[in-house]
Order: C-alpha cells, then sequence, then structure tokens
C-alpha cells in the first residue's frame, strides 16, 4: 500500500477498540505496520516470531477516534467500529490498514473496493450489522418478573451493545438482561436510570429458569399464533429454514 | 370463550392476507411510552410456509355479513366465529410486543353489522393502544369497503399503513365472486387516501419553509400526518380467468395513479367449493412469483408493464424470470459495457439488481472494472455473464454474443435449479444394467 516499514513484529493488544486505535497511532507515528495484531488472551507464543504488548492509551485513541470523526467521515469511524465487533480472526490487522489508508486518501475510502482490506472491512461491517439486524427480530424477551425481561442469544458477532441499544430505545420502561451465551456477556438495563446501561461478563452458572404467570400465558398464545397464521397448502420448511437458520432455533419460544 | 380459542380462529382467518411487512414508517417512541417504527422493517419469524411473521396479524372478527365466493369466512360458511373486543386486541399486542414477538399489528375485519360500526370497533382498539398504552409501534388497519371518509379520516391518524384489497382485478370477476362489494367501494376510499397522502407532502413542504419560525415543526408534522407508510392492495392470482398482462397493466396504474406502496399477489387457495370457482389442487406459486418479480422491476428496475408482456403473450414465460424473457427479446440492446453503461442500463441486465448496480457505479470511480472485480464486488455472474462485457471482452470461454446459446445455458441454469425428483434414484450394485453409449457421452460432455 504506501512505502511505510513492514514490521515482522506481532503486537498484543487488550482486546478494546481503544487498544486497537492506540495501536493505529503508533503505526501512523511511526510509519510503520506490524505483520499482524492478536488480542492477547489469544495469542500462543511462537520462538520464530517477536511479540510486543502495546498497552492501551486513552489519549493516542481518542486522537484517532476524534482524527477520524472530524477529518475523515462518520461513516469510516463507525465502519471500524463494526468491523471490530466481527467474530472473524484477523479483523485487527484489516481495520488497522483501513484506518491508516482513510487518513490519507480523506472519505473516498469507502469507495475504493479494490483494495482486499477496505473490501473486508466492508464485509465485516455487512456481516454484523445483518446479524444484528436479524437478531433485532429473533430475540425473545421472557418476563422473569414483573417487569424485569431476559433474553439468551447466542451470535456469532459481538452484536450484544448493538442490540442493546435498540431495545433500549424500544422499550425504554422495562427492565433488561441480554445474555450473550456464547461470550458469556450480559448486558444490563435499568430504567429507573434511563441514560445508562452496563456490558460484565456473566458468572458461569448464570441460567434463568423460573418465569411470571403471565409470561407463561403469554408463550402459549404466542405459539398457539405461530401455527394458526401459515397455510397449510404452501407449507414450505426449506424457505423456511433459509430465511431463518436452525442455529437461531434454540432461543425462539414458537420452536421450541 | 377463552382468549387462545379467539386467537385461534382469528388468526386462522386472518391468514390469508399476504402482507406483512413493517417498513416505512419510522415513528419515534417517547421517554414513556412503548416502541418505535423502524424504516427497513424487521421480520420476528418464519411460519412453517416460509412466508415472514413481523406483524400480529388478526380479524377483529370473522362475523361477517358479506358473501364473497372465495373467502373463508363468507356468511354461509359453516366455519367457528368469533369476535375480539377492542380491549383484548390492545392488551394481546403490548403482551407479544413487550417480548419482541412481533412489530404490530396488522388488524383487519370481517364485515359486522355495518362496515361504519366494523370501522368504529377498528378504531377503539387502536385508540387504546395509542393514547393508553402509548404505543409507537408499528400498525397496519384494513379499510372496510364501504365505511365514510370521516372514520377512514381518523383512522388514518392513528395508523402507519391502510390498506383496501382488489382481491379481483376485474368488474365482472367481482360482480361474480364478490356480488356484495362493488368497484366504487373499493376506489372511493383507495383515491381518498391517495389524496390525503398527497396532502402529507405539502404540509412538509410548508413545515420546512417554515422551520426558522416554529419551535417544532417536525413534532407537529408527525402529528398530522397521514398514514406515514402509504397504502396497498392484494390481488388474489389465480381464481377468476384475468391474464399476467392485464394485473401488471393494473398494478402500473395503480403504482402511478394511486401511489400505492405495494400490491400483494395472493395465490388462489382452494378454501370453498363453488361453481364460480376454479378447483385447483394446488396454489398456482410459480405464477405468484413471477408476478411478484415483474412487479419488482416496475418499481425498482424502471420498466412498464408494456416492456414485460405484450398482447400476443400475455402471460409469463414459466421456464424464464421476466428480466431474462426481456433481455432474450431484446437481444439488440446488449451487450452491456459495465465500465460505462448508465445505472438505468445496469438494471436492466439479468442478474445485477439495485445493490449491485450501485456498487459497480460507486467502485468504477475509482477503477475500471473486470470480471474478477465484479466477483469480489459480490455481482452475482450466474447469469449476468451473458449479457455484459468488461473492458470490450467476454466472459472466459464465451466466445461470441449468440443469442441461441444464451438461451440455451439459462434455460439449463433454471433446470438445475429446480431438479424433478422423479428424475433420479437410487442407484444399486445389483441391477446389471450396463452404461449405454449415450451415458458415456452425457458423463464426459456434461450435457444431462
Amino acid at each position: 500500500m504506501f512505502n511505510w516499514k513492514l514490521l515482522k513484529t506481532i503486537y498484543l493488544y487488550d482486546g478494546t477498540l481503544n487498544g486497537l486505535f492506540t495501536i493505529a497511532f503508533d503505526c501512523y507515528i511511526f510509519k510503520s505496520i506490524p505483520s499482524n495484531i492478536i488480542f492477547e488472551d489469544n495469542y500462543i507464543s511462537n520462538f520464530l516470531d517477536t511479540a510486543i504488548y502495546i498497552k492501551t492509551d486513552n489519549e493516542k485513541s481518542s486522537r484517532i477516534w476524534n482524527g477520524l470523526y472530524n477529518n475523515v467521515s462518520y461513516d469510516t469511524l463507525y465502519n471500524c467500529y463494526y468491523a471490530f465487533l466481527s467474530c472473524q480472526k484477523n479483523k485487527e490487522i484489516n481495520i488497522l490498514k483501513y484506518i491508516l489508508k482513510a487518513f490519507i486518501d480523506g472519505p473516498k475510502i469507502n469507495t475504493m473496493l479494490h483494495i482486499d482490506y477496505v473490501l473486508e472491512v466492508m464485509k465485516l461491517r455487512k456481516n454484523v450489522l445483518h446479524e444484528s439486524h436479524r437478531l433485532k427480530g429473533l430475540t425473545r424477551l421472557s418476563e422473569i418478573n414483573k417487569n424485569l425481561f431476559y433474553a439468551s442469544i447466542h451470535p456469532d458477532n459481538n452484536v450484544i451493545e448493538l442490540l442493546g441499544h435498540f431495545f433500549i430505545k424500544r422499550f425504554p420502561l422495562q427492565n433488561l438482561i441480554l445474555h450473550d451465551k456464547n461470550r458469556n456477556l450480559l448486558f444490563l438495563y435499568n430504567s429507573q436510570n434511563p441514560n445508562n446501561y452496563e456490558i460484565i461478563s456473566s458468572p458461569s452458572n448464570f441460567n434463568i429458569s423460573n418465569y411470571s404467570i403471565e409470561e407463561i400465558e403469554f408463550q402459549n398464545l404466542w405459539k398457539t399464533f405461530f401455527k394458526n397464521i401459515s397455510i397449510k397448502e404452501r407449507t414450505n420448511p426449506r424457505l423456511q429454514m433459509q430465511y431463518m437458520p436452525k442455529k437461531y432455533w434454540q432461543n425462539l419460544t414458537e420452536l421450541k | 370463550m377463552d382468549i387462545q380459542e379467539k386467537l385461534e380462529i382469528l388468526s386462522d382467518a386472518a391468514k390469508y392476507d399476504a402482507s406483512c411487512s413493517s417498513s416505512g414508517s419510522n415513528r419515534k417512541n417517547s421517554s414513556n411510552g412503548i416502541g418505535n417504527g423502524d424504516i427497513s422493517g424487521i421480520c420476528h419469524s418464519w411460519g412453517a410456509d416460509g412466508r415472514c411473521i413481523s406483524l400480529l396479524k388478526i380479524l377483529m372478527t370473522n362475523c361477517c355479513m358479506y358473501d364473497c365466493k372465495y373467502c373463508i369466512n363468507r356468511r354461509t360458511n359453516a366455519v367457528p366465529r368469533a369476535t375480539f373486543t377492542p380491549r383484548e386486541i390492545a392488551d394481546l399486542t403490548i403482551g407479544f410486543y413487550k417480548r419482541n414477538y412481533i412489530e404490530g399489528l396488522f388488524l383487519s375485519s370481517a364485515v359486522i353489522k355495518s362496515a361504519d360500526y366494523t370501522t368504529e370497533l377498528m378504531i377503539q382498539a387502536i385508540t387504546i393502544l395509542r393514547n393508553e398504552y402509548n404505543f409507537h409501534g408499528y400498525i397496519h388497519a384494513k379499510t372496510i369497503p364501504g365505511s365514510s371518509q370521516e372514520l377512514i379520516d381518523q383512522l388514518g391518524k392513528l395508523v402507519d399503513r391502510m390498506s383496501v384489497n382488489i382481491e379481483l382485478p376485474s368488474n365482472d370477476s367481482l360482480k361474480l365472486l364478490a356480488p356484495d362489494k362493488s368497484k366504487l367501494d373499493i376506489v372511493k376510499p383507495m383515491s381518498y387516501i391517495s389524496n390525503k397522502l398527497e396532502n402529507n407532502q405539502r404540509l412538509l413542504s410548508t413545515f420546512s419553509k417554515k422551520r426558522n419560525f416554529s419551535l417544532s415543526p417536525v413534532t407537529k408534522y408527525q402529528k398530522e400526518k397521514f398514514v406515514p407508510a402509504g397504502q396497498t392492495t392484494q390481488m388474489i392470482i389465480g381464481a377468476t380467468p384475468e391474464t399476467d398482462l392485464k394485473i401488471i397493466k393494473l398494478s402500473e396504474s395503480l403504482y402511478n395513479t394511486m401511489k400505492l406502496k405495494r400490491v400483494y399477489y395472493s395465490a388462489y387457495v382452494s378454501i370453498n367449493k363453488d361453481s364460480c370457482l376454479p378447483t385447483l389442487d394446488k396454489p398456482p406459486l410459480l405464477r405468484e412469483n413471477r408476478l411478484y418479480q415483474a412487479d419488482w422491476l416496475l418499481r425498482f428496475y424502471g420498466f412498464h408493464a408494456d416492456e414485460l408482456l405484450e398482447e400476443k403473450h400475455p402471460n409469463f414465460n414459466t421456464f424464464l424470470d421476466p428480466k431474462c424473457d426481456w433481455a432474450l427479446r431484446n437481444i439488440d440492446k446488449f451487450p452491456v459495457e459495465i465500465n460505462k453503461a448508465s445505472y438505468s442500463m445496469l438494471l436492466r441486465v439479468p442478474g445485477i439488481g439495485v445493490i449491485s448496480a450501485k456498487r459497480i457505479i460507486t467502485a468504477r470511480r475509482s477503477f475500471s472494472l473486470n470480471f474478477e472485480n465484479l466477483k469480489k464486488l459480490g455481482v452475482v455472474l450466474k447469469r449476468a455473464r451473458y449479457f455484459i462485457t468488461c473492458n470490450g471482452k467476454y466472459f472466459d470461454k464465451i466466445s461470441s454474443f449468440n443469442p441461441s446459446f444464451i438461451n440455451e445455458n439459462l434455460l439449463m441454469l433454471e433446470k438445475r435449479s429446480t431438479p424433478s425428483k422423479n428424475n433420479y434414484s437410487q442407484l444399486s450394485l445389483f441391477e446389471n444394467s450396463l452404461p449405454t453409449k449415450g451415458d458415456v457421452i452425457k458423463c464426459l460432455t456434461g450435457n444431462f
């Protein structure tokens, strides 16, 4: 891409977007690009490569944050954020190159789809947004106590924050626990405090099995509706599966 | 009768309405309310028939005073009847919505007592939702043919989308199968709504002019906005002898004159036995599919009904989709050069859709595209490869532009994607039939 130094080192970081932005800042200053960027917990050391841990520095990351927002474009910043939520393994290095290129070329970066890493970032973004859109519909909230709702999800990408935002906007008066069972994350929202939410890691044995009486009643009503709304003469399980892949079925009330 | 039984009867009775979209409205939530609209719509589940479930689709009642021959709820049918109270509908909707089962309510109804009485009941239910529960989610209400304009007005200010079902695409068919409804009953509310929608536009422009002077023009505009997601309609396909050309022409004029958001096509399912009705083993799903394909071509691809079909061939090709069919009839317009063609011409290439065309336009600004790039961009070349060139070159293996060659290949594609089940059987080790010379040639050439 640019005539910057290509290092043989691997950078390790703490797995946050700020961590990645810190690396981007350092790369921009020293005009060098690492051979790879890996989340420190996933790194398996190997005596052939040298790995350096880059400590997250909020000062540096906010410079990148503001730089993208003010000097490139809002979309570019959001593309980085969405791509970062992806579950793909080599996302970091592609996002890094995308950020550096964006500072050189400005907002037109998003039309330069012939460059591999730009296309890759766009694909990651699309994949994340697609899954989060799907789950906006396919998440089932169940009432475990008066006005306390719980939902478990098994997403491929880390979309819990996107979903959480969506539900807060939609149900500002409902207390909410979203549970990402693939990552053991909990999204907590308290309606008394509508401007705040929290994402914490969940205890390993966290499970919900008690529902309110009203909840059971509505689940039965929903199952009845689901059964009756399809036309028997048009039964087409393949089409159903195409739109709603089996991996989502475990969390759906109507298909349990 | 408890609510479970009522739901069973009234959701079963509502299932023949094809419309279930929840798009087009971005109604905002308030800080103490529940729900909001999503402009692109959200599907919450898919039924066993593969149709999306996004709204709680129910009838207010299925006690009908009309006797439409195609309808399951006709007066003379012996089916269990039930009626929801407005309160029950509101509670059910909120209960489902809170649990994220649905995107909102689709409320339709049989005609009980009179059209106005039915509409009033519907308004009551929706008023409870909007005013008492502070519900800002999506509501689609069916207009009952023959209800008064004042009531339509009132309903329109509460809901996001309204629809009047045409059901039968000509006046004669209407007379034959729905003797209680007249064409006027259907067209009048439809054109009334479309006039009001034009008013919407005018309101928007006056408010945006005033923006500097009034405090919150946008919220005021939203309060007064009438049916923000527009109106739709539905036609039954295959119950009457109309041709595809006639149907698609009608749709086109509905889009142009009535400013409809969508026309739904519903393959006729034989539920009632009557001398006026055809008896079909299966609903005509392929025909419905072709009509939807053509409908998309009308709305998003800049096609006209006359281009797709003509008096001599008034029905769609069963083997090829309408766009391929059009391309083969107008082969003189191809091949299209990807790096130069206009957006409207790109859209006319079979296999290239709105998203691909837009992507091509953006990408070719910064570099010239070849087939490899197209694949990377996610443009599907299965069909498109026969109709395009990149920098003057054809797709590999295609040496020259030859219509009959294209036709053959497209038909083969179609056959391969819909294998008929009877042609294949499990091979047996014990059958002593050796492959014939023909089989060997087939294996080598790959032409099955």
